[in-house]
C-alpha cells in the first residue's frame, strides 16, 4: 500500500500550479500535504486520486502504475471537503453506496455497515440524513463510508476545516486513533500546520507549487529546510530579523548575535523562536536592542511583542513578567538555537 | 401638522406600488372571467336592434356533454380497443396504489382524501374517454384531443430535452453553439413554425418528397388523415417547446454538486449509476416545476392546429381553444364560453393535481 | 485493458471514451440539423422561383436552382403597405406592453417582497360578489353600467363598515403572489370573448390601445414570477440605510433597487417581447384590420396564397428574423431568467 510520485506535474496551459513533486509514501504512514492556499496541494490529491490528469510524471499504487488507470479502479477512497453526503439516502445507505455499486450480497452489506458505523460510533444515526447531523456527524458518516472499501489508500481533502475549533480538535484526536488503528496509508492535505504536525508521520510542505521540505513533524521544526518553512510552522511563528552574517557573528542594527554557521552572507535572515529567545539587560553584548511594544496574557505565559529597528519580535515570557511597554530590554538566544537564511534565495545557511 | 400632497403620495407608496398591477389583473382577468362565466350560462341571439343574451342554466353544458354538440367535445364512442383496456388497466392500478399508499401512511386528512379523490375521478374520468372514444368507427373530441396533445407532447418534449440537456453537459467542445443553436425554436413564432412545417411535410413538394416516395407515401396527404395529422401538430409542438425543458435542465445539471459526482465516481459508480444516484434526485425539483409551467402552456395550443390543419381534417385536430375560437366565431359566445370554462376546470385540475401530489412530496422530501 | 474495453470506458475523469464521445456528438449534430434545417429550408425557399417550388425539391442555392429576389421585391414593394403595418403595429404593440408589464410588475414584485400585505378574506369575497352582481344587474336587467358600477361600490363599502370586524381572516403575501402567478393557468380564451365585448362596448377594437392593455395583462404574472425572486435576494440594507437619509420609496425603488435587478430586468423584458411578438390568439380576438400584428397577417395569407410558399417564406422570415437575432445576441439572459424562475418557482 505504498505511494509512489515521480516528478510529478500539472499545467493548466500556460499556468503550472504543480512542479516536479517526488513523494514515496510508506505502507500505512500518514502523510500530510502543508501549505498555504494555492500552493498546490489539493491539485497533487486529486491527481493521486485520478480526478486531475497528470500532466507529466508517474504515479504508482502497490507498485502498480496507475497514471492512466481511472479513479474508481485506483483502490483508493476519498474524504471531500464538503463531505459530499448523497442528501437523498439515509447514513446507512450513504456508507453502503461503495458496497452497492459494486454489487455485494444484501445481508453482507449490511453487515458491514453496521460494523464500520460502530467503529465511528454512528450506529444510533443510521436510519437519518445527512441534513439531520450535525458537522462532526457528517463527517463521520464520509469517513466511515471511505473505510467501509477497505482500501490500499485513503485521501483527505481538509476534511476538518469545516468544523468548528473545539470539534476540531476532538476529531484530530479521532483521526489519529483510527489511522493507527486500521494501519491503512493516508494522504491528507491541510493548511493548519497545527493538524499537520499532531497527525502526520511525515509532512510535505508545498509553496506555489513547489515542494519545500518532506520530512518528520519534529524534523521539519528544528530543522527547517528554507525561510518559507521555518516561518510556516509554529505558533505562535519564527521571528526573522535581517541583517549580515560574518565570521560567525550575525549583526544588524540592534546588535550582534553569536551562531553556529561560519559563511559570509552580506545580506541574511536570523531566525530565532518565541520561545528560544531569553531575555537579558539592553545592550549587552551577544543581545539585540529592543523596545517592548505589547504584552499579552495567554493563559500559562505570557507573549511579548518587541520592536527591533522596524521588525517586530515575539518573545515567550513567564506570565509574571512586569516590564512596561517601550521599556527597553535585550533579546538573545544559544547560538544552536538560532537560524540562518540566505536573505535572496531564503535557503538555509548551515 | 399640515400634510403636503407629497408626503401624503410617500404613506401611500406601499399601496400605490402594488395597486396598479391588481387592478389591471382584477379588470382584465376576474372580471372577465365572471363575464365568461355568465355567457356560458346564457345563450346568444343577433337580433334586430344588437343582441340579446337569455339565461339558460346548465344548457351549453348540458350540449357539450351529452347534446348536439357531445360529438365535437366529447367525441364519438366506440367499443375499445384492446390498448385501450391496456391503458385504463394500467391507469387504474397506479392510481390505485398512490391512493392506498396514502391511506396506509395514516398521514391522511379529510380534505386530502377529497383532493386525491377529485384528482382520481378526473384522471380516471379522462383516462375512460380517451379508451371509449379512440377505437375504430369512435371519434376523439376536442378535450381528448387536447389532453393526447399535453400527454404525450409534454412526455416527448421532456425527455429529449432532458437527454440533450445530458449529452450538452458532458465534456464536449462547442457547448455554446449547441446551447444557443438548441434555444432558437423556441423563439420562433408559432404560427411561423405551423407554416414551416406544413411546406416541410408537404409530400409532393416538401425537401422530403424523396424520401416518401421511396418508401410509398407519395400519395398519401397527411392532412387528410386523423393520426398523421395529429402527429404533424405534435412534432411541431415538440420542436417549438424542447428547447425550454432542454436549456434550464442544462444548467440544472451544470450546477450540481460536484464534490458529489466525484465522490460516487471514486466509489466505482459508472456514468448511468451516477446519474440515478446523484444526478437525478438533485435535478427532480427543477424538471418538475419545468414540467408543469410546460404543462400549463400545453393545455393552451392553438396556433398550431389552426394555421397548420385548421382544427381539420374534421376535428380532428381541434383543441380546446381552437374548439372555442370556432364556436365565437360562428356567433355562438354560450357556446364558446362553456368550452373555455370546460377547459379552465380541466386544466386547473390537473395542474393542481400535478403540483399537490408530485411536485410538494419531492419538494419536502428535500426540505 | 483490452482495446475494445478502452474503446467504451473512459480512462480519465470526466472525460468520455472514444465511442461514447462520437455517439454524443453524432446525437447532438443531429438534434441541431432537425433545429436548423426547418429554418433554412424557409430561407432558401424564399429565393425560389413558383417552378423551382415543385417536385423534385430543390436544397441548394446556385448549384439546384438559381435564386431569385421577385419574391421579396413583391412583398416589400408591391404590397410594401400591406406588409409594413403589421410590421409596425406588432413593434408597437410588443415594446409598448412589454414596457408597461415589466415596470408595473416589478413594482409589484417589489411591493410583495418588503411589504406585509394583509388583505382580509371577506372583504375580497364581498368584492367579488358585488362585482358578479352588478354584472348581472348589467347584462339581464340592462340597468346602465356606470349606474351598476357605482351602486356596487357604494354597497362595497357600506358592508365593509358593517361587517369588516366579522370577517377576521387575512391573507398574506404569499396567497397574493399565488394567485397573481396562477393568473397564467388561465386560459387566454376564457377571457378573451369579454374581453372583446368590453372593448367593442368602449369602441376600442381594433386599435393598439386594446392590444397593448391585453399584453401586459397577459404578461404581468410573469414579470412578477421572475423579479419576485431578484428583489427578495437584494438585501435590505441598501434601502434601510437609504431610509434613514429621508428618501422616498418612489426614490429608492428607482435610484437603487431597479439598477441592482438589472439582469433580472433584461432577462423579464426580454422574454416578455418575444411572447408578446409572438402572440396570436389575442390578437385574433381583437384586431381585424388597422391592428393587424404580423402573426396576423402570415395567418391570413395562408388562406389567400395558400400554396404560393416564396410568398409565405418572405413573411416568415421578416416575422421570426428580430427575434431570432435578439434570442442569438442575448440568449444568455432569457435562459438565466429561466432557470430562475424554475428553480425558485
Amino acid at each position: 500500500m505504498t505511494v509512489v510520485l515521480d516528478h510529478i506535474s500539472k499545467s493548466f496551459g500556460f499556468l503550472t500550479v504543480l512542479h516536479e513533486l517526488s513523494l514515496s509514501v510508506q505502507a500505512g504512514e500518514f502523510m500530510v500535504l502543508l501549505g498555504p492556499s494555492g500552493c498546490g496541494k489539493t491539485t497533487a490529491l486529486r491527481m493521486i486520486a485520478g480526478l486531475e490528469t497528470v500532466t507529466s510524471g508517474r504515479i504508482a499504487i502497490d507498485g502498480r502504475d496507475v497514471t492512466d488507470v481511472a479513479p474508481k479502479n485506483r483502490d483508493i477512497a476519498m474524504v471531500f471537503q464538503s463531505y459530499a453526503l448523497y442528501p437523498h439516502m439515509t447514513v446507512a445507505e450513504n456508507i453502503a453506496y461503495p458496497l452497492v455499486i459494486r454489487r455485494g450480497a444484501r445481508a453482507d452489506i449490511d453487515r458491514q455497515v453496521r460494523d464500520v458505523a460502530a467503529q465511528v460510533q454512528l450506529d444510533p444515526y443510521l436510519d437519518r440524513y445527512p441534513r439531520q447531523l450535525s458537522g462532526g456527524q457528517r463527517q463521520r458518516v464520509a469517513l466511515a463510508r471511505a473505510i467501509i472499501r477497505r482500501p490500499a489508500v485513503f485521501l483527505m481533502d481538509e476534511p476538518l476545516s469545516n468544523l468548528d475549533a473545539k470539534l476540531r480538535g476532538h476529531m484530530r484526536a479521532e483521526l489519529k486513533h483510527m489511522q493507527h488503528a486500521l494501519g491503512i496509508t493516508t494522504i491528507y492535505v491541510t493548511h493548519d500546520q497545527v493538524e499537520a504536525m499532531t497527525l502526520a508521520h511525515r509532512v510535505a510542505v508545498l509553496n506555489k507549487g513547489r515542494p519545500q521540505q518532506i520530512d518528520t513533524p519534529r524534523q521539519i521544526y528544528e530543522d527547517p529546510a528554507n525561510l518559507f518553512v521555518a516561518g510556516f510552522i509554529g505558533s505562535p511563528p519564527m521571528n526573522f530579523v535581517d541583517g549580515a552574517l560574518a565570521d560567525g557573528l550575525f549583526e544588524c542594527a540592534a546588535g550582534r548575535l553569536p551562531t553556529v554557521v561560519q559563511s559570509h552572507q552580506a545580506k541574511a535572515v536570523l531566525g530565532i523562536r518565541p520561545e528560544d529567545c531569553r531575555l537579558t539587560a539592553p545592550g549587552e553584548a551577544g543581545s539585540l536592542r529592543a523596545t517592548i511594544y505589547s504584552i499579552e496574557l495567554i493563559g500559562d505565559h505570557a507573549l511579548l511583542t518587541c520592536r527591533i529597528g522596524g521588525q517586530s519580535i515575539a518573545v515567550k515570557v513567564e506570565k509574571d513578567f512586569s516590564r512596561e511597554i517601550g521599556a527597553e530590554i535585550g533579546i538573545a538566544a544559544a547560538p544552536e538555537r538560532t537560524y540562518l537564511f540566505d536573505a535572496a534565495s531564503g535557503q538555509r545557511l548551515r | 401638522m399640515r400634510l403636503s400632497f407629497s408626503d401624503w403620495f410617500d404613506r401611500q407608496a406601499d399601496r400605490l406600488f402594488i395597486l396598479p398591477a391588481v387592478l389591471i389583473l382584477l379588470a382584465f382577468s376576474i372580471f372577465p372571467l365572471l363575464i365568461s362565466a355568465y355567457l356560458a350560462v346564457s345563450r346568444f341571439q343577433l337580433t334586430a336592434g344588437g343582441y340579446q343574451l337569455r339565461f339558460i342554466g346548465w344548457l351549453n353544458f348540458k350540449k357539450l356533454l351529452i347534446g348536439g354538440e357531445q360529438y365535437h367535445f366529447l367525441g364519438v364512442f366506440a367499443p375499445v380497443p384492446w390498448y385501450g383496456w391496456l391503458l385504463g388497466a394500467a391507469v387504474v392500478l397506479l392510481l390505485a396504489r398512490s391512493l392506498a399508499s396514502y391511506i396506509r401512511s395514516g398521514k391522511s386528512t379529510v380534505i386530502g382524501l377529497v383532493g386525491r379523490a377529485v384528482t382520481t375521478m378526473a384522471i380516471l374520468a379522462l383516462t375512460v374517454l380517451l379508451a371509449t372514444t379512440i377505437g375504430a368507427g369512435g371519434q376523439l373530441g376536442s378535450l381528448s384531443v387536447t389532453v393526447i396533445y399535453v400527454a404525450v407532447g409534454v412526455t416527448c418534449q421532456f425527455l429529449t430535452g432532458l437527454g440533450l440537456a445530458m449529452l450538452c453537459s458532458q465534456n464536449i467542445r462547442c457547448r455554446s453553439f449547441f446551447r444557443v443553436v438548441f434555444f432558437l425554436p423556441l423563439m420562433v413564432t408559432p404560427v411561423g413554425i405551423a407554416y414551416t412545417f406544413r411546406m416541410l411535410a408537404d409530400m409532393t413538394q416538401g425537401p422530403f418528397a424523396g424520401l416518401w416516395r421511396l418508401i410509398g407515401l407519395g400519395d398519401l396527404s397527411w392532412a387528410s388523415q386523423a393520426w398523421s395529422a395529429r402527429l404533424v401538430v405534435m412534432v411541431g409542438d415538440t420542436w417549438q417547446w424542447t428547447p425550454f425543458i432542454f436549456i434550464v435542465l442544462l444548467a440544472a445539471i451544470e450546477g450540481q454538486s460536484r464534490e458529489q459526482v466525484e465522490a460516487a465516481s471514486l466509489d466505482g459508480a459508472s456514468y448511468w449509476q451516477i446519474f440515478r444516484d446523484v444526478t437525478w434526485p438533485e435535478i427532480a425539483p427543477v424538471a418538475s416545476t419545468i414540467v408543469l409551467i410546460r404543462v400549463i402552456e400545453a393545455f393552451k395550443i392553438v396556433d398550431l392546429p389552426n394555421v397548420l390543419t385548421n382544427g381539420g381534417p374534421g376535428i380532428a385536430t381541434e383543441s380546446l381553444t381552437l374548439h372555442s375560437f370556432i364556436n365565437w366565431r360562428a356567433l355562438d359566445l354560450g357556446g364558446s364560453a362553456a368550452v373555455a370554462y370546460m377547459l379552465l376546470i380541466v386544466s386547473t385540475v390537473i395542474c393542481a393535481s400535478f403540483f399537490n401530489y408530485v411536485m410538494q412530496p419531492m419538494r419536502s422530501r428535500r426540505q | 485493458m483490452s482495446r475494445w474495453r478502452g474503446l467504451f470506458e473512459s480512462r480519465r475523469f470526466g472525460e468520455l471514451a472514444p465511442i461514447p464521445k462520437f455517439i454524443c456528438y453524432a446525437l447532438l449534430a443531429l438534434w441541431s440539423i432537425i433545429v436548423l434545417f426547418p429554418l433554412y429550408w424557409v430561407l432558401v425557399t424564399s429565393f425560389k422561383e413558383p417552378v423551382d417550388v415543385a417536385y423534385p425539391p430543390k436544397f441548394l442555392p446556385f448549384i439546384d436552382f438559381q435564386p431569385s429576389l421577385h419574391a421579396w421585391h413583391y412583398i416589400f414593394v408591391d404590397l410594401g403597405n400591406d406588409t409594413f403595418r403589421p410590421y409596425a403595429n406588432s413593434l408597437i404593440v410588443a415594446s409598448v406592453s412589454t414596457l408597461l408589464a415589466v415596470l408595473i410588475g416589478s413594482m409589484a414584485a417589489y411591493a410583495l417582497s418588503r411589504i406585509e400585505y394583509k388583505p382580509k378574506l371577506g372583504s375580497i369575497i364581498g368584492f367579488i360578489l358585488l362585482l358578479a352582481l352588478a354584472i348581472v344587474a348589467v347584462v339581464h336587467w340592462q340597468v346602465d353600467w356606470r349606474l351598476a358600477v357605482i351602486v356596487a361600490v357604494v354597497l362595497f363599502l357600506l358592508l365593509l363598515r358593517a361587517f369588516g370586524r366579522y370577517f377576521r381572516r387575512h391573507l398574506g403575501n404569499g396567497d397574493i403572489l399565488f394567485w397573481i402567478i396562477s393568473q397564467r393557468i388561465l386560459p387566454p380564451v376564457v377571457a378573451a370573448i369579454p374581453i372583446y365585448v368590453m372593448f367593442q362596448k368602449v369602441g376600442l377594437l381594433d386599435t393598439h390601445l386594446a392590444l397593448i392593455i391585453t399584453y401586459t395583462t397577459v404578461n404581468l404574472p410573469i414579470v412578477v414570477w421572475l423579479m419576485y425572486d431578484f428583489f427578495a435576494a437584494i438585501p435590505r440594507d441598501l434601502e434601510e440605510s437609504a431610509q434613514l437619509d429621508g428618501a422616498s420609496r418612489y426614490r429608492i425603488f428607482v435610484g437603487i433597487v431597479l439598477p441592482l435587478a438589472k439582469p433580472g430586468l433584461i432577462a423579464a423584458s426580454l422574454l416578455v417581447l418575444i411572447l408578446a411578438w409572438n402572440e396570436y390568439l389575442l390578437a385574433l380576438f381583437l384586431s381585424t384590420a388597422k391592428a393587424q400584428t404580423i402573426p396576423l397577417l402570415v395567418a391570413a395569407q395562408n388562406a389567400t396564397r395558400g400554396p404560393q410558399w416564396w410568398y409565405m417564406s418572405v413573411l416568415i422570415i421578416i416575422m421570426i428574423a428580430p427575434v431570432v437575432v435578439l434570442t442569438i445576441i442575448l440568449q444568455k439572459y432569457i435562459a438565466r431568467g429561466l432557470l430562475l424562475g424554475a428553480v425558485k418557482g
